[in-house]
């Protein structure tokens, strides 16, 4: 048999999971909430959503040419970015806004970094931070009315909140459908809880960061969200406003910035919701979710390093260190 | 070693291969603080190329008599004197850009660059040679906040002004806040940074080449 | 039946048994050169007895064991000794001296063997572990442990619990299964003597449920013994291992390296290795033959060999129907931890259970891209370790960190690999680490 073979060390068996088939998986659980985006707030809103994907998709091309690397934009990495980036932009911005946010957010945020698997915080909140610093007007005021695809000028709920203290009345109905002023993907909780659930059951994400998140902002909105009360507040409307759930599901659970055991995931969930917490009550921003999301993925190392796994077999060490101490005695 | 060339050479080294900003990564705080309009970089600029050359000059002037012990204490004086001359001409001359540039005039004193070339250069080589330094260093710094500035400044306000004009007359975007925020300004420092260092980078790659090249030939 | 606890890590991978699951174990034939190596086993090489030159008989003891932890060799069939030379030992990866025998095809036994009993009560528990070191036994499950070494625990061991480990988690390999399947009475006649001559009350029988002819015959074969058990375990790559099985049949973890299973009072033998010492006893025949699954989607006709140590892969492999198209891989083991072959002529060991052939398309090695830290890796290992970091550090050379991260712990099982979607090369990262460490460890020791 002279029959030219194939060496490596085992395993030999290749598993499900690829780099393109969880980013397809995950570009898939976003359509609902892209078709909900386009339904709700007009034709403005898919070319939002258009530009965003082409400029990050360019703009990782044309930086990894600049550098020599080789150009992987076939992984569908850039397209995901590109997606969340639009989906958490008012519906009404000016073009240019998602094409500069996008091409930020993939070549500063995580090509300069070293590509993919390297960035040190999630590349399209990283986007959104910095054109909320550099468009301020456009993306606290550059909303349209569900539906009725006509701008609206005025504050979001959470805004109106952050202002009166009073949340306006709208229905569950209403908020899962995603009848009120809002960024893009944002507002449509039904569409979002969709590809979230989807991504859960498929294994791609972790179900104990958005459980984290939305729990500590649940939890914390209603023991401290009623100035003067306790135990009082709202927290059920506290997580189906803003951009909780947009942001729990398909932003703080992005790979590389998250912890890589299933305890540090859920500590890094309730942290982001945390901050989350702290800037919506106590800060001077309506919304919090980007920043306490970012601030988390700063402390993703920090987690990693302190929480480990105990090994297996670990308590016979703990036996041996503690026979040890006492015999020490 | 050629003295006339060395001088040049003190000269010529602060604009690229020791350029103080993105090479030596020295006095960033004035650095980011005062880039967000060309011309508060500019006369930024101007002041520390003063203030540089002439503390350089008398810490090179003294370097014989200043013990080794309290050369800093020293460096320090030598330092504020000329940065005290720069304030009281500015609040003369220049009020309004006084006013801008705010506390950072008097912070000269503190300015890494300085103290570092005083330490580095000044007080281990001859005079003329520091003057040159002096020069080289602070022209190449004035080049570095000029060009942040121009970019911040065009970016964040879609002009850039000089005085009573602005160019262009209005700006045909519209333009990013952040450029003139911190973060903004780290940005473009880090980019900046990041193509300066990519072009000596190559270039010393040419270099190298070329020399392995012709000692190939041998 | 024993109720499960909770096992830690494992992948799900589909099992691919069906490609052989059905088929009957048939006998594999005299080959026309048998190779045994003096080091198939754990333990120190064997020493020849024979020369080149001399007629041997099937079950003629050929190499004695060389001190405690050793094991015997045996003629699988009669013939002459052709040569006494170093051949190439693929599990090893090093050339190892062996016993070449041309067989005569008569198969002619070696006169005096003999039945030793024909019930437990004919043997005495010293009786079993002597016959346990002279007929060659060691541990069919791969890892070829001498079993008389594992039935003679130190005293102050107390041993209180036997399992059976039939659960053949590995994909593609069904030879565990069959054996239970076909003469499960001679399995359980082989557990209880282990258990006898280790001086076990309690023996529990552990198989995955994607073996039900297995599990109902295993369980007819036991319900006459109240001192036996069933333990089913849902299917999950690598449940089968003896810590795994451990944790979640028992519930208890054996200490970290070098601690063993009967730190925590248990002793685990595999299937096949019972039914080799129900046939000694009952037959007197030595470890001479073993089941091998030939399988995969690689050749024509997927069997379950009962193989004479020794013979040629390729020689199964033709017995098999040969090659369906190009093989990809042919793999000595099970595909998650066997070894790829990369010539043919290589004998089966003792602690071979598989030959697998992967089909081209199957073999072809994906591109690497950058670690995700996903985390896919740390969920999927059952020693709770985190192969990202040990990866990554042995990657770039930092032996210290990896060695920390208890790079020693891996048991190379796969299964952080198997789930990585980068493809990463994690086991081979770890293991370049774990033999560096070794290395390390030893310049160490001798230095001192």
């Amino acid at each position: 048999m002279g029959e030219k073979l194939l060496i490596t060390s085992s395993p030999h068996l290749k598993g499900p999971n690829s780099v393109r088939g969880i980013m397809l998986e995950v570009i898939f659980s976003l359509v609902p909430a892209s078709i909900a985006a386009v339904v709700l707030f007009g034709f403005h809103a898919l070319l939002v959503l258009l530009a965003s994907v082409a400029s990050a998709v360019a703009s990782e091309a044309i930086f990894q040419k600049a550098v020599k690397r080789e150009v992987t934009v076939g992984d569908f990495s850039a397209v995901i970015t590109g997606m969340l980036l639009a989906l958490s932009l008012p519906p009404g911005v000016p073009l240019f806004v998602p094409v500069i946010g996008s091409a930020f957010a993939i070549m500063i945020a995580k090509q300069i970094f070293g590509g993919l698997g390297t960035n040190f915080v999630n590349p399209a909140l990283a986007g959104r931070a910095f054109v909320m610093a550099a468009w301020t007007m456009h993306m606290t005021a550059d909303w349209i009315s569900p539906f009725a695809f006509d701008a609206a000028s005025g504050a979001t709920p959470l805004g109106l909140l952050k202002e009166t203290g009073q949340a306006p009345g709208l229905s569950i109905a209403d908020l899962l459908i995603g009848n009120r002023l809002g960024s893009m993907g944002e507002t449509c909780i039904a569409a979002l809880l969709l590809g979230g659930a989807y991504l859960i059951v498929r294994g791609i994400i972790d179900w104990r960061i958005p459980a984290g998140f939305l729990g500590i902002l649940f939890v914390g909105t209603w023991i401290f969200g009623k100035s003067g009360a306790y135990f009082q507040g709202d927290g059920l409307t506290a997580i189906l406003l803003g951009g909780a759930v947009l942001g729990g599901f398909f932003m703080a659970t992005d790979y590389v910035t998250s912890p890589v055991t299933a305890k540090g995931r859920l500590y890094m969930g309730m942290g982001a919701g945390f901050v989350t917490l702290l800037i919506r009550l106590w800060g001077s921003y309506p919304e919090g979710v980007t920043y306490g999301i970012l601030l988390m993925n700063l402390a993703t190392p920090l987690i990693d390093r302190f929480v480990v796994p105990k090994y297996y077999g670990y308590m016979h060490d703990v036996a041996l260190r503690k026979k040890a101490r006492a015999g020490g005695r | 070693m050629n003295g006339k060339r060395s001088l040049l050479h003190d000269f010529t080294k602060g604009f690229i291969e020791e350029n103080a900003t993105f090479r030596m990564v020295i006095g960033m705080c004035p650095t980011l603080a005062i880039t967000t309009s060309v011309v508060n970089g500019f006369w930024m600029g101007v002041a520390v190329i003063f203030v540089l050359t002439v503390s350089n000059v008398l810490v090179s002037a003294l370097r014989k008599q200043t013990p080794d012990e309290i050369r800093i204490p020293v460096f320090v004086i030598l330092i504020a004197a000329p940065v005290v001359i720069v304030e009281l001409v500015m609040k003369a001359y220049m009020p309004a850009m006084y006013a801008t540039m705010g506390v950072f005039v008097p912070l000269i004193v503190v300015n890494c660059i300085i103290i570092a070339r005083s330490e580095a250069f000044a007080y281990r080589n001859p005079v003329l040679n520091s003057l040159m330094d002096g020069l080289g260093i602070g022209g190449g710094y004035t080049i570095n906040l000029v060009v942040i500035g121009g970019i911040r400044e065009f970016l964040g306000t879609g002009q850039i002004v000089f005085g009573s004009r602005a160019f262009p007359a209005k700006p045909f975007f519209e333009p990013a806040a952040v450029m003139l925020t911190p973060p903004g300004g780290f940005v473009t420092l880090g980019l900046l940074m990041t193509i300066l260092n990519i072009v000596i980078q190559r270039s010393e790659q040419k270099k190298a080449a070329r020399e392995a090249a012709a000692t190939a030939h041998d | 039946m024993v109720n499960l606890r909770r096992g830690s890590g494992g992948v799900k991978a589909p099992d691919r048994k069906e490609f052989s699951a059905r088929v009957r174990i048939e006998d594999a034939g005299i080959p026309s050169e048998l190779v045994l190596f003096l080091s198939q086993h754990t333990g120190a090489p064997s020493k020849a007895l024979v020369k080149v030159g001399d007629l041997v008989k099937r079950g003629q003891k050929i190499a004695d064991a060389q001190g405690p932890v050793s094991a015997a060799l045996h003629a699988p069939t009669s013939g002459k000794v052709k040569s006494i030379e170093p051949r190439y030992q693929p599990v090893q990866a090093r050339m190892v001296e062996a016993i070449v025998i041309e067989p005569d095809g008569q198969g002619e036994a070696v006169p005096g063997m003999a039945p030793l009993a024909s019930g437990l009560d004919g043997v005495s528990k010293e009786q079993i572990v002597g016959l346990a070191r002279e007929m060659g036994l060691v541990g069919l499950g791969g890892a070829a442990f001498p079993a008389a070494v594992k039935l003679s625990p130190p005293p102050g061991a107390l041993i209180d619990t036997y399992l059976l480990n039939g659960a053949e988690c590995e994909p593609y390999l069904t030879a565990d299964q069959r054996l239970m399947e076909e003469e499960a009475s001679a399995v359980i006649f082989g557990f209880r003597a282990l258990m006898k001559g280790a001086g076990v009350q309690k023996g529990i029988v552990c198989i995955e449920d994607n073996k039900p002819g297995a599990i109902a015959a295993m369980k007819d074969a036991i319900s006459p013994f109240k001192e036996l058990d069933m333990a089913v375990m849902p299917s999950r790559y690598p449940r089968g291992g003896e810590k795994q099985l451990i944790e979640i049949v028992l519930g208890r973890e054996v200490p970290p390296p070098p601690g063993l299973p009967l730190n925590v009072g248990v002793i685990v033998s595999n299937a096949g290795t019972a039914h080799a010492l129900a046939k000694a006893i009952l037959t007197g025949l030595p470890l001479v033959e073993r089941v091998v699954s030939v399988t995969g989607e690689g050749v024509a006709r997927p069997a379950n060999f009962r193989t004479l140590i020794g013979t040629p892969v390729s020689y199964l492999i033709e017995k098999a129907g040969g090659f369906t198209g190009t093989p990809g891989k042919v793999i000595m083991g099970g595909p998650m931890m066997g070894t790829a072959l990369r010539d043919l002529d290589v004998p089966v060991l003792k602690g071979t259970s598989g030959i697998v052939v992967l089909a081209k398309e199957q073999a072809k090695a994906d591109p690497v891209l950058p670690c995700l830290r996903c985390g896919k890796c740390v969920d999927a290992c059952p020693m709770r370790l985190l192969p990202v970091w040990i990866a990554a550090y042995a990657e770039n050379g930092y032996l210290d960190e990896a060695e920390k991260f208890r790079a020693m712990d891996c048991m190379e099982c796969g299964a952080c690999a198997y789930s990585c979607p980068s493809r990463r090369p994690l086991v081979q990262s770890i293991r370049l680490a774990k033999a560096r460490i070794a290395e390390r460890r030893r310049a160490a020791a001798a230095a001192r």
